[in-house]
């Protein structure tokens, strides 16, 4: 059998935004394109699309390669030498490499994101729906869920926050964990504050305030996010509420200052306040981290934990390599099995045939040789071969198990065509 | 009567079995092997119950040892280190509190034999009042001491804006300890009042005078004016964070002090050394 597993794509290392998008299949594809159709060359296949990614992973012949590309470029109404250039294909182990490594996340822009495997998963649902997935194919994505799964939980690898929205509100959680019972304002409307407020929400924040100078556009993102928009004169009444508070507006002098946070902290009888300034200049004088139970993080300090978090996914990305090279043999081993499996079938299915043949024609004479002798029969010819039946077909199994262990490669050296030639002439498979 | 040399060491093996694997699991991050710690330590605590049934006490003639003293200080923290796991889902106290355990058991090994002799006027259930309150007390600042002691650690670090990384992710808000604090000082300033008032009534008709100007006596009137001041600052002038965390630093602190060196080195009618 010569059926192997390949893999062709181009991603954001190889292609810019435009050829990706080009290239796109995704959103390009109906329904029952979500694969391309099997034929004798691709066997079977799914389609990964996303937007930093087009890969397509199939299982057939040496021809499947070339296959793929002249469909996936006639998908696009594009002639095969203008994807050419961007496309890279593995085969083989590499193929299964590089597809552990992407469910992994490791292959990804930002190493440990966690979308790519769900979007791995959607793709293989679809092409699993349009019946364009096989054993092969349908064992390898299983695996890759599994690896991804092993490198989640085995490394650190998605564990630290690498956006500066993200890593604000880890550290917001780390200072008054379950965030259901706590107020968050949002002051100035910057992309990332918003990001940040976004986060918050998914955890769960109480409360949410928006205050900026324009107050129709805090109206427009309070609703946004079904928050109370609030004037940008009443920011120091509700400072006393929120326990969480995002500045990011373009004011050159600070609006918050140590010297107001004491009266501040008294309404709250203490409780802790953690301001996040995205600004640039600083909305909140720098003094205010140094009073007690209040916590400061401006835009640079939250930088530098995004690129201490980035180096230490890479350094855990070394790791996971380490899991998907075990698991990549394991997956092979798998697929070595499967070409000797139809010599297993042949070996077993000859032995038993010819051990039936023997019972039978011994169970003949034995009846033969009763019906002249006039013995009475305790047990009926049917009956006696249905208890030998068993016997044999275990006996068999027995007899097999050497000649199976050495099929399979267990203890020896040499290579399987060799060993599946060996056993068949041995044993007279044609 | 069994043989508490032989319960001690069952129980210590436990308790560093707890504490070895419990810290490895903080360490390394792995949450199956700190909950077997946590597991550990719950069956030293049971260990230790089941010892008290079968007749722990009686083994000491007269009166319980200096060792005995020091294990059920460690009794009542594993305890507390229970509470705040099985009914908080905080297994750092705990992780915490069976080193300081394990510790107060290997401590209490020499002190196992030298029974403290009780003058018959004290040997009444207002002791067992006395030592059990001022004891549950004591297992409550334990866990107040780990909870503040880690939350002023974290809450360096965040203030600082230095890395959180390692095991340090896993551990609990600041908020939490912050909580574990407040519920440990809320408890333990009426036990420990109850404890030494208890102290004070007996003392007069055992000794005369219900201020005798025994060491223990000061340092135990001494403890208690700050339980009294962190117990008044956190319902009153709301409290909270590093100031509550740093005084019961200080209390524990106080208290192993007044049980380890005034027990032991001082003269007194509490005396562990005996009179």
């Amino acid at each position: 059998m010569n059926t192997s597993i390949y893999l062709v794509g181009l991603n954001h290392r190889t292609a810019n935004v435009d050829i990706r998008e080009r290239f796109a299949l995704a959103n390009q594809c109906s329904q029952q394109l979500w694969a391309i159709p099997c034929s004798e060359t691709i066997r079977e296949n799914i389609i990964l699309s996303t937007c930093n990614r087009v890969e397509i992973v199939a299982s057939g012949t040496e021809e499947t390669v070339e296959e793929l590309l002249k469909t996936w470029a006639m998908a696009r109404n594009a002639p095969v030498e203008e994807l050419r250039p961007y496309v890279y294909t593995y085969a083989h182990d590499e193929a299964i490499r590089h597809l552990f490594l992407v469910a992994s996340s490791l292959d990804s822009m930002v190493v440990g994101e966690p979308q790519i495997l769900g979007q791995l998963k959607k793709a293989y649902k679809q092409a699993a729906a349009a019946k364009k997935t096989g054993p092969i194919l349908n064992r390898l994505l299983h695996k890759a869920f599994s690896v991804a799964k092993r490198v989640r939980t085995e490394t650190q690898v998605a564990s630290n926050a690498v956006s500066i929205s993200y890593a604000a509100v880890e550290l917001a959680k780390r200072i008054f964990g379950d965030m259901a019972k706590h107020k968050a304002m949002l002051i100035g409307a910057g992309e990332m504050a918003e990001l940040a407020a976004r986060h918050l929400l998914h955890f769960g924040i109480q409360e949410l305030f928006v205050a900026n100078r324009t107050l129709s556009r805090a109206q427009a993102l309070a609703e946004e996010f079904s928050a109370h928009a609030i004037p940008f004169e009443s920011i120091k009444e509700t400072l006393p509420k929120v326990d969480i508070i995002i500045t990011s507006t373009g004011s050159t002098d600070p609006i918050i200052r140590a010297r107001n946070i004491a009266g501040v902290l008294r309404e709250r009888k203490n409780r802790p306040m953690f301001f996040i300034d995205i600004a640039v200049p600083r909305d909140v004088d720098p003094d205010v981290n140094a009073i007690d139970n209040v916590y400061l993080y401006d835009i640079d300090d939250l930088k530098e934990i995004v690129e201490e978090n980035l180096s230490g996914r890479q350094d855990e990305a070394r790791k996971a390599q380490k899991i998907v090279t075990d698991e990549v043999s394991n997956y092979l081993s798998w697929l070595k099995s499967l070409e000797v499996q139809p010599t297993i079938v042949e070996l077993i299915a000859r032995q038993e045939r010819i051990v039936r043949e023997e019972m039978e024609h011994s169970l003949r004479h034995w009846d033969a040789a009763n019906r002249a002798q006039g013995a009475k029969e305790n047990l009926s010819t049917a009956e006696l071969q249905s208890l030998l039946e068993p016997m044999l077909k275990a006996i068999v199994h027995k007899i097999n198990h050497e000649p199976l262990m050495y099929l399979k490669g267990e203890n020896t050296h040499l290579g399987q065509i060799e060993r599946i030639n060996t056993i068949r002439s041995v044993f007279g498979l044609k | 009567m069994i043989s508490h040399a032989l319960t001690t060491w069952i129980i210590l093996l436990f308790l560093l079995a707890a504490t070895l694997i419990g810290l490895g699991g903080l360490l390394t991050r792995k949450n199956t092997l700190q909950t077997t710690g946590c597991v550990s330590a719950a069956i030293a605590f049971l260990l230790q119950t089941a010892s008290f049934f079968l007749g722990f006490h009686k083994s000491f003639q007269g009166g319980l040892s200096a060792g005995a003293y020091l294990q059920i200080v460690a009794w009542f923290t594993t305890l507390a280190g229970l509470f705040f796991w099985l009914k908080l889902r905080q297994r750092t106290a705990l992780t915490f509190a069976a080193p300081l355990c394990a510790a107060l058991f290997a401590m209490s090994l020499p002190y196992l034999e030298q029974t403290i002799l009780l003058p018959q006027t004290l040997r009444s259930s207002f002791y067992v009042l006395h030592i059990g309150f001022l004891f549950t007390s004591l297992a409550l600042m334990a866990v107040a001491f780990i909870a503040s002691s880690l939350f002023l650690f974290l809450e360096r670090r965040i203030k600082s804006k230095q890395r959180i990384k390692g095991f340090m992710q896993d551990m609990p808000a600041l908020s939490v300890f912050d909580s574990i604090n407040k519920v440990c000082i809320l408890a333990c300033f009426p036990l420990y009042t109850i404890g030494i008032l208890s102290g004070l009534l007996r003392s007069k008709p055992v000794y005369g005078a219900t201020l005798s100007g025994d060491p223990k006596e000061i340092v135990s009137l001494i403890i208690w004016a700050l339980l009294a001041f962190v117990f008044h600052n956190r319902l009153a002038a709301s409290w909270t964070g590093k100031k509550p965390a740093l005084t019961m630093i200080c209390i524990f602190l106080l208290s192993l002090f007044s049980l380890l060196v005034v027990n032991t080195l001082m003269p007194s009618h509490h005396s562990f050394m005996g009179n």
